[in-house]
């Protein structure tokens, strides 16, 4: 019933979180200023469940978290998809781009932060524009890269069906594209977290990234704690609902996959 | 006396109801310096003979055993030679070569000398410290069989080991072989689907059935090669003419023939 | 699709889509439709960069700063290269290893390298040890991971004849599976290296007081938007440098393989 694998994952965890115990709380071998205690992180989750903390409880944090997320990557996909799909398709549209897609793409998306905040100030709006940005980048190359990896064979059979064009963009090109489409989705998402904790980090009135903040500066390392695993679990979870999505949306690529296998 | 002994082995991939069974009741011997080659259909089994011998599978009942001691595990007392010639791309010929012997913690002095000897042997004396990408399917084969001679193996196994050269190269190789082992006979396990090389180079040839692989029948070659006299001849062609060695050839795909049609409903 | 464009042809249309954004740039902030402040022209961002090579801002010139910024940098990818790389190809070998590491890897992959600048802050203060740790969380992944998979997908061929030729598990691992791992790991080096620099800008503009993050954030500070930029802009190339010389290098290295 249980696979080897999860059987020695869960001892880890285990020996893991007995050692933990043991290292702070038992022996003391790591001081409370530095790493909290098992139970330190319980009262301090206790306490932001219920009474809150830094202006409001986990949830409300959590949640307006998810919401700047959510909004940025859904606006860099809706912005950038269509961008890759232009680009994969029109090489004129590809080499009018690309250069000025080479200049921006070292750019790392945190190195806007302080430009975003000059810009739109302390706000959601700073915040959302930095998100946007870091997820916009992915998803267009991968899509790009969609696009670029059809086989040719697939697009001559199309045409030869006299396919009008905005069908063969929905019935034909996105479907195509879209297994390194979904790669580039999960980076996204991927890079909104990173860049949404960082923005937040830097200044924020709510939110995970706050939390973590204000936690620093109180020098509440259980609050950290919780933070951290906090921005795990939503991570988590989000990337969970991308990939049900893409399992969806994509059943046809590993039944033909396993075909082939 | 390196011998190689399968006593009633069985194996089968996968358990329960659905366990494909692929080989049945082998039994057999090759003898101390005996060469002796199998061949079968495709999907016979006669790979994981090979395999069973090298350690890479373990039989499910029944035992296999080189020199009387049964086989647990991969080891250069039996030396492979793999189909797909398994060199280490990042090493050169020589180093390919040496690594069996640095295992075997072989002094330096006595590893040069013994690498020396081997690429004499094949003839690979201007190539020791070339990378394999840079050498032809045929000379890439003549370092994995000399990398195989150096360790001075009990017995020697060979999957198809020309099966991936052209058809060419792959009679060159087989002269050679020929010459190896007339001069330095090992014992030698040697697994083909090509009869004519089979009847050529082995003592016996053993036949196997379709899935799940039985030993057929076992051909004595080496009594008809000798009363013949093949070996006076140096060419493969010329050998292949003679009507002993026509007659043995069209025995055995005359057994192969039987198992083949026995598939098709 | 259209068909491929000749080299001209890619420069010409290229050349259009830059001067574009740079015209388009610079009419926003000439005419004024977005403030001068936040959005100084092009060549004055260009002016505050060269001015910037020789004056000091925030303690330091601009070169000084990236190369605070690059020192940590490097010491952070080094660390996450000398850990990774050899725990990747244990757990390519063995097996328990793997069992026991990955699911406390899956696990962490989750939290952003970011996330971990409070306790980098709490422990580090503002020495140089936060931003390696960050920079250690970003680029250890790719090395730990590319060098698995390396060890874990040799061909199963050349497995077998390592064991066939008697070779124990430590020369198995650095004459075998290392060797045959190096297109993988080289690769996997090249990620980290990157999301290494993305993770050092994200420290430096939290836990630092040197290098070119710090620089920007204490410009923003004072709203002079021509030194963010400026410093995005040294960012950027020093990143686009690096990955150019890793794909050089990785070339290279394939090239010897026979893989090209």
């Amino acid at each position: 019933m249980f696979s080897r694998r999860a059987i020695i994952a869960l001892a880890t965890l285990l020996a893991l979180c007995v050692i933990w115990q043991l290292a702070t709380a038992t022996f003391g071998l790591i001081s409370p200023g530095r790493f909290p205690s098992p139970s330190d992180t319980w009262a301090s989750l206790r306490q932001i469940w219920t009474r809150g903390y830094s202006n409001g409880t986990l949830l409300t944090h959590a949640l307006h978290s998810i919401r700047l997320v959510a909004m940025g990557f859904v606006i860099a996909i809706i912005t950038g998809v269509p961008l890759g799909l232009l680009m994969g398709w029109s090489r004129k549209a590809e080499a009018i781009i690309n250069p000025v897609f080479l200049i921006i793409r070292p750019i790392p998306p945190l190195a806007w932060i302080p430009l975003a905040i000059l810009w739109l100030g302390l706000g959601d709006a700073a915040k959302i524009m930095v998100i946007w940005f870091s997820a916009f980048v992915p998803s267009v190359i991968n899509t790009f890269a969609g696009v670029r990896s059809i086989d040719k064979p697939i697009i001559e059979a199309a045409r030869m069906l006299g396919t009008p064009r905005w069908r063969f963009v929905r019935e034909v090109l996105v479907p195509a594209s879209s297994p390194m489409m979904f790669t580039g989705l999960r980076l996204s998402l991927q890079a909104s977290w990173t860049t949404l904790v960082a923005a937040e980090l830097v200044g924020a009135l709510y939110g995970l990234g706050r939390v973590l903040n204000a936690a620093q500066q109180d020098i509440y390392p259980g609050m950290i704690l919780v933070g951290m695993i906090s921005v795990a679990i939503c991570g988590w979870g989000t990337t969970w609902l991308l990939s049900v999505a893409e399992r969806r949306a994509l059943g046809w690529n590993l039944a033909a996959q396993k075909g082939a296998a | 006396m390196a011998s190689i002994r399968f006593d009633n082995v069985q194996k089968y991939f996968g358990q329960g109801p659905k366990a494909i069974r692929v080989l049945q009741d082998i039994n057999l011997e090759v003898k101390d310096k005996e060469f002796v080659a199998i061949v079968g259909p495709s999907g016979c089994g006669k790979t994981t003979c090979l395999r069973l011998v090298a350690g890479f599978e373990q039989v499910n009942e029944g035992t296999v055993s080189v020199s009387g001691k049964t086989v647990t595990e991969p080891g250069p007392d039996r030396a492979v030679v793999f189909q797909q010639f398994a060199l280490f791309p990042w090493k050169t010929v020589r180093e390919n070569i040496d690594l069996g012997l640095r295992n075997k913690n072989a002094p330096s002095a006595e590893r040069t000398e013994r690498i020396a000897r081997v690429l004499k042997l094949m003839n690979l004396e201007s190539h020791a410290d070339a990378f394999p990408h840079q050498l032809s399917g045929g000379m890439q084969q003549r370092v994995a069989i000399a990398r195989a001679y150096v360790l001075d193996p009990e017995v020697l196994l060979m999957d198809e080991p020309f099966g991936a050269l052209d058809a060419q190269t792959r009679v060159v190789m087989q002269e050679e072989l020929v010459r190896l082992s007339r001069t330095i006979p090992r014992t030698v396990l040697f697994i083909t689907h090509a009869v004519e090389e089979a009847v050529y180079l082995a003592d016996r040839v053993a036949i196997m059935t379709r899935r799940p692989g039985r030993i057929k029948e076992v051909l004595d070659i080496k009594t008809v090669r000798e009363a013949e006299n093949w070996d006076r001849f140096q060419k493969i062609e010329d050998v292949m003419d003679l009507d002993s060695f026509v007659h043995l050839r069209t025995q055995i795909w005359k057994s192969l023939r039987e198992e083949k049609d026995a598939h098709v409903v | 699709m259209d068909r491929e464009l000749s080299v001209r042809e890619q420069i010409a249309y290229g050349a259009l889509g830059l001067v574009s954004l740079i015209g388009f740039w610079s009419l926003l902030s000439v005419t004024g439709l977005v403030p001068r402040q936040f959005l100084p022209a092009p060549w004055e961002m260009m002016e505050r960069f060269i001015v910037l090579l020789s004056t000091k801002f925030a303690g330091f010139t601009l070169p000084q700063h990236l190369w605070s910024s690059f020192q940590r940098y490097a010491y952070g990818v080094l660390l996450a290269a000398l850990i990774g790389i050899p725990l990747g190809l244990m757990m390519g070998w063995f097996r328990w290893l793997d069992d026991i590491v990955t699911p406390m890897f899956d696990g962490l992959r989750f939290i952003a390298p970011i996330a971990w600048v409070p306790f980098a802050a709490l422990w580090f203060g503002t020495g140089i040890g936060g931003p390696i740790m960050i920079i250690f969380a970003g680029a250890f992944p790719p090395c730990l991971i590319n060098a698995y998979r390396g060890a874990k997908f040799v061909e199963p061929r050349l497995i077998e004849a390592a064991r066939m030729l008697g070779t124990g598990h430590f020369r198995m691992i650095t004459e075998i599976l290392l060797p045959a791992s190096v297109p993988s790991i080289v690769s996997g080096l090249r990620v980290s290296a990157g999301l290494g620099w993305q993770s050092l800008v994200g420290a430096e503009l939290i836990v630092a007081s040197a290098g070119v993050g710090f620089m920007m954030v204490q410009a923003q500070g004072v709203v002079s938007t021509t030194t963010v930029m400026a410093g995005m802009l040294a960012i950027g190339l020093v990143g686009m440098l690096i990955d150019v010389l890793l794909r050089q290098g990785e070339a290279v290295i394939r090239r010897k393989r026979g893989l090209e």
